[in-house]
């Protein structure tokens, strides 16, 4: 073949291309076919024993039917899996219902204590982003042994909630509680603390991240109908339609403590305005908040605009006599009382 | 006394653990600040009723305000790179001179006269002594200029107000402001740039930094860059604007270079370090004034001397490569001929050629040999008068005559371009390297930082060069 | 520029000009280990520069010294190898300098430990004072850029502070080599025994963390009847730090 400079730039694009569709992170073709081969037996009794151990928790009964609905596999292959489990006394059948024995409670224990602890681990010790945990999450819980899940667990000081609120289940099959309801259920003008978030589905968990709310927050609600729920926390107001709002845990605040008006966020703080720190964020964790905290952004240090930057952030910030830039998602999960 | 059981201690602290709950590091921290307050009220008294004068603040207001921040900056970094550039030609010419036209002809003489053997003098003086030589002549005195420079604005405490002023623009592409910095160093020698990523203490921000230093030309890069573009583009224009233009391209260049860094940076932290843990934290400390001479003297030896030796110790061997390759026949050709040969096909594909490659192979040692080298093996292989001989490199006072050989190795604007294209973007010298191995400690990462620059090179030149010969 | 100001101890009965000698990196055979911790920008790299004679580069700029850099001073005809620690704000974290600066301190088992701090800003540098002090109790504080301090106005009461720290305190300007030799004479007074520090432990512990870590204690103790600081291993393990887990099995710690 004879070189010609339009041949050569075509070839050129169709082997990129080629390339892209089967390497692409996650969707490539070549990751998905390596996918598929593992997924077995093992993957889809684990994945039924989870469904039915959260079904089991919302007090809500299924049949086989539902779970071919939830569960992303082929229907056979479920039919086939759920009779061996019944042979192997895993779950067994109350008329239609599927129940779990006390021996698929553990191992379904066992399954959400590993997704738990690693998106805690995700979460602590790496860098990936909130909307991913919960997908390598799924891998990752199929993957790990006892003995790793318990390495895990102590290389993480044995974690009492992930990162979302869930408790995690321990060693022995302990789980804490969550306190709180969900929040649409709330009147309005009740105080609560945000005590759990849920991240499934997918859609809605990104809604909330992108609306900064934050887990731990004291909130104060305001209004709540039939077609949205606004409410005030830490000197901003979030409105929230009920259907995400759902997917916000909250434990009301019995006794009357006053929310005070001049709570915000380290970010909304102006030039020449000084405030005191009350606190960081559960928001901010692993080696972020470490830091900070060895930054002197402790509860009572006294804190000031330093410098406004000339693009917009970082800021600096004059905390015990030293001048610390902050970027603004750092500043939001600073909580402050302004003078 | 090794290898006490402690397990029961263990129990106990994970179950004390779980007790606690998983605020412990605030509450400690805390106790801490608080017995720390204690202490300092009982024993720091501050005269406030003197009202304090802040000159910290009143410079930190100018340097960092949104009408003069900026100008001030480019100010300083383009005074600093300007009086590099212009103020090390004359001290290289210097060196040169003395170490290559002087000392090189009286070194091949004192050999002659000891009935030395023609190979083993020119293994040692064409090869090794003259290799060594040049790096030192053209890497010394930018280096002796730029890094007592930088180090005082360091020590004055400047420094982390460019990262304050720039930060945002690195977090949108998912590095750190100080990155600036080491990008900045990096136009003096990209090893010293690496070395210097150590002030970004968050690890995935630091890998970035020491990944995409290689983008910042270094002084090793931009005498090529300026050559070519004096002998290419700056013929292309009328010659009352050539030195113009060809400044103009050897800009282009470079912020092509700061692109592709803010691009692969990007790139990197949304792919394959996105899984490592970032933070953000940015001290501004107290402005000193920096003991001057102190300063150039610690930054010559710690800075200049280290990066020059490894420099130097990289050279050598390199400086042999290439007089071995040049005399070292099989068959009727020369191991250089035959190498420039097979690799000519894959050069032109480029919109380079054979020459090129093989010296950008052999000079990985270090970029400021590449041009004496590209010479020497245009004449070697074009059979052309000039030069002094297979495997001694050399250089032209004159830009002309160096293009007449370029030119007559059939070098059009499209090989210049491509040249300056693949001087940014080729994989970093063996000392950047080696240094990316000593900071990162991963095989891995050495192995990507140093192929991923090279295949963007070859990606670029080919689009290019195809694009080039579509259009003309 | 760097006029060198005669201290007034330099030609006190206590200090010996004659008998200190710099090593600069020669250190082979020596008598004690100390070691150089402080905050970054605190001039820690000055005082070490000035205690070895060595041109150590430092910036004004935090995290500079990544490298552990070592030196050397021989006073009183006794040698003394000094380790200057990465600089860092704290002891608690898992970055590498101050996994770096930790380890060494509670592994290295220094003679002496010179804690560096900015006088300007003293609250923040405590933080790591106090917990340096949880760890050793052969310490001395180095209250250093006392210069600035006077330009701010700033009044230290080094008696009471020594009193509250419960280590002895040397005001220095390390910039111009003063109080230098009273922080030599410290060191060697450490060293050999004549001073004895009673450290400061750390008191605002909230109770349920403050019985949690005497629990541990005791148990630890229990174990490891020798063990000097076994309040600063009980937060390590409540912490879960893996580095102390395997040296507290491998009995390092003793």
């Amino acid at each position: 073949m004879k070189y010609n400079p339009t041949y050569a730039l075509i070839l050129f694009f169709i082997i990129s291309g080629v390339l892209y569709v089967l390497f692409r992170p996650a969707k490539g073709w070549f990751w998905i076919i390596k996918n598929n081969f593992k997924s077995n037996e093992k993957i889809v009794t684990e994945d039924i024993l989870k469904q039915l151990y959260h079904f089991e928790n919302s007090g809500n009964k299924v049949d086989t039917k539902t779970l071919l609905q939830v569960l992303d596999f082929n229907n056979n292959q479920i039919i086939e899996v759920v009779k061996k489990m019944t042979i192997n006394d895993l779950i067994y059948f109350e008329s239609d219902v599927l129940k779990l024995t006390n021996a698929g409670r553990d191992y379904a224990l066992r399954i959400v204590r590993i997704h738990r602890l690693w998106e805690r681990y995700l979460a602590d010790k790496t860098g990936f982003s909130k909307e991913e945990w919960h997908d390598r999450a799924e891998m990752m819980e199929h993957k790990l042994n006892h003995d790793e899940t318990n390495t895990l667990a102590a290389h993480l000081g044995n974690p009492k909630f992930d990162p979302h609120g869930d408790p995690i289940p321990t060693k022995t099959g302990k789980v804490a509680e969550v306190h709180g309801v969900e929040l649409p259920l709330l009147p309005v003008n009740s105080i609560g603390r945000i005590t759990h978030i849920e991240d499934e589905p997918e859609i809605i968990y990104k809604q909330i991240l992108a609306e900064n709310i934050h887990m731990g927050s004291l909130i104060r609600v305001v209004e709540n109908n039939a077609t949205r729920i606004v409410f005030l926390s830490e000197g901003e107001e979030f409105r929230l339609a009920p259907i995400v709002a759902a997917n916000l845990t909250v434990a009301p605040i019995e006794k009357e403590i006053i929310i005070e008006d001049n709570i915000a966020r380290l970010s909304s703080l102006k030039e020449d305005e000084t405030a005191i720190i009350t606190g960081i964020s559960k928001e901010s964790r692993g080696e972020s908040r470490r830091r900070l905290l060895d930054l002197g952004f402790v509860k009572g240090a006294t804190i000031k605009i330093d410098l406004i930057n000339p693009l917009g952030e970082p800021n600096a910030y004059l905390i015990k006599g030293t001048s610390i830039a902050l970027r603004k998602d750092q500043a939001a999960k600073i909580l402050i009382k302004k003078d | 006394m090794a290898n006490k059981n402690i397990d029961h201690i263990l129990e106990l602290s994970n179950e004390l653990r779980w007790q606690i709950g998983d605020e412990f590091h605030d509450n400690l921290t805390e106790g801490i600040y608080a017995d720390a307050a204690q202490i300092v009220s009982d024993t720091v008294q501050v005269d406030e009723s003197k009202k304090r004068f802040r000159l910290d603040r009143q410079i930190d207001k100018i340097v960092t305000s949104k009408v003069f921040g900026f100008p001030i900056m480019f100010l300083i970094l383009a005074t600093v790179l300007w009086l590099t550039i212009i103020g090390a030609n004359y001290p290289s010419s210097l060196l040169a001179q003395l170490l290559l036209d002087t000392f090189h002809p009286i070194l091949k003489t004192g050999v002659a006269a000891i009935n030395m053997p023609w190979w083993l003098s020119g293994f040692l003086i064409d090869g090794v002594y003259l290799a060594v030589a040049w790096v030192i002549a053209v890497m010394l005195p930018p280096m002796a200029i730029f890094f007592p420079m930088f180090t005082l604005l360091e020590d004055f405490g400047y420094l982390p107000r460019v990262a304050f002023n720039l930060d945002n623009l690195f977090k949108k592409s998912g590095a750190h402001g100080k990155q600036a910095l080491t990008m900045t160093m990096g136009f003096g020698c990209n090893a010293a740039g690496v070395v210097a990523t150590r002030i970004i203490d968050s690890p995935r921000e630091r890998l970035i930094a020491i990944i995409t230093n290689n983008f910042s030309l270094c002084n090793g890069r931009w005498p090529t860059q300026i050559l070519i573009a004096t002998i290419f583009i700056g013929a292309v224009v009328p010659s009352t604007f050539s030195s113009l233009a060809s400044l103009l391209a050897v800009i282009v260049i470079a912020v092509l270079g700061m692109a592709f860094m803010f691009g692969t940076s990007w790139a990197l932290s949304k792919t394959l370090l996105k899984g490592q843990v970032s933070t953000f934290n940015l001290e501004l400390p107290p402005y000193r004034p920096p003991r001057f001479w102190k300063t150039i003297y610690t930054s010559l030896i710690d800075r200049t001397m280290i990066v020059l030796w490894r420099a130097i110790v990289f050279a050598a061997p390199a400086g042999a490569v290439i007089w071995l390759i040049s005399n070292i026949y099989i068959g009727n050709e020369s191991i250089a001929a035959w190498a420039i040969d097979s690799m000519n096909g894959f050069g032109f594909l480029l919109g380079l050629n054979g020459v090129i490659l093989l010296a950008y192979i052999v000079a990985i040692p270090a970029n400021e040999i590449v041009i004496p080298t590209i010479l020497m093996l245009t004449v070697l292989v074009t059979g052309i008068d000039g030069g002094a001989g297979a495997g001694v490199m050399f250089e032209l006072d004159s830009v002309n005559a160096t293009g007449d050989i370029l030119k007559a190795g059939g070098w059009t604007l499209l090989t210049a371009i491509n040249l300056m294209l693949f001087s940014l973007l080729h994989n970093p010298c063996s000392t950047t390297i080696y240094t990316i191995y000593k900071e990162t400690k991963s095989v891995k990462w050495t192995v990507f930082a140093s192929i991923m620059p090279v295949i963007l090179g070859f990606i670029v030149t080919f689009l290019v060069a195809q694009i080039w010969r579509i259009v003309f | 520029m760097d006029t060198k100001v005669k201290s007034a101890c330099e030609t006190c009965a206590h200090f010996n000009a004659d008998g200190l000698k710099k090593m600069g990196i020669h250190t082979d055979n020596v008598d004690f280990v100390v070691a150089l911790a402080g905050n970054p920008n605190t001039g820690k790299s000055t005082v070490f520069n000035s205690l070895t004679g060595l041109r150590q580069h430092t910036g004004n700029w935090p995290g500079k010294t990544v490298t552990r850099a070592e030196g050397g001073f021989e006073y009183n005809k006794q040698k003394y190898k000094l380790v200057d620690l990465p600089g860092t704000y704290s002891l608690l974290s898992t970055s590498e300098d101050e996994a770096a600066a930790r380890d060494f301190i509670l592994f290295g088992k220094p003679d002496v430990t010179v804690i560096v701090a900015d006088a300007n800003r003293l609250e923040r540098n405590l933080n790591l004072v106090l917990q340096i002090l949880e760890i050793t109790d052969k310490a001395v504080l180095c209250l250093n850029l006392m210069d600035e301090a006077k330009r701010n106005h700033i009044i230290i009461d080094e008696r009471t502070l020594a009193r509250d720290l419960g280590i002895p305190v040397v005001a220095t300007s390390a910039r111009f080599s003063q109080g230098i030799p009273e922080l030599i004479h410290t060191i060697s007074e450490i060293a050999n025994g004549n001073i004895i520090c009673k450290p400061h432990r750390i008191k605002n512990v909230p109770s349920n963390i403050e019985n949690a870590v005497k629990t541990l204690t005791a148990e630890i103790e229990k174990e490891f009847p020798n063990i000097p600081n076994s309040r600063w291993i009980a937060f390590r393990l409540l912490e879960g730090d893996t580095e102390i887990i395997k040296a507290l099995k491998s009995g390092e710690l003793v």
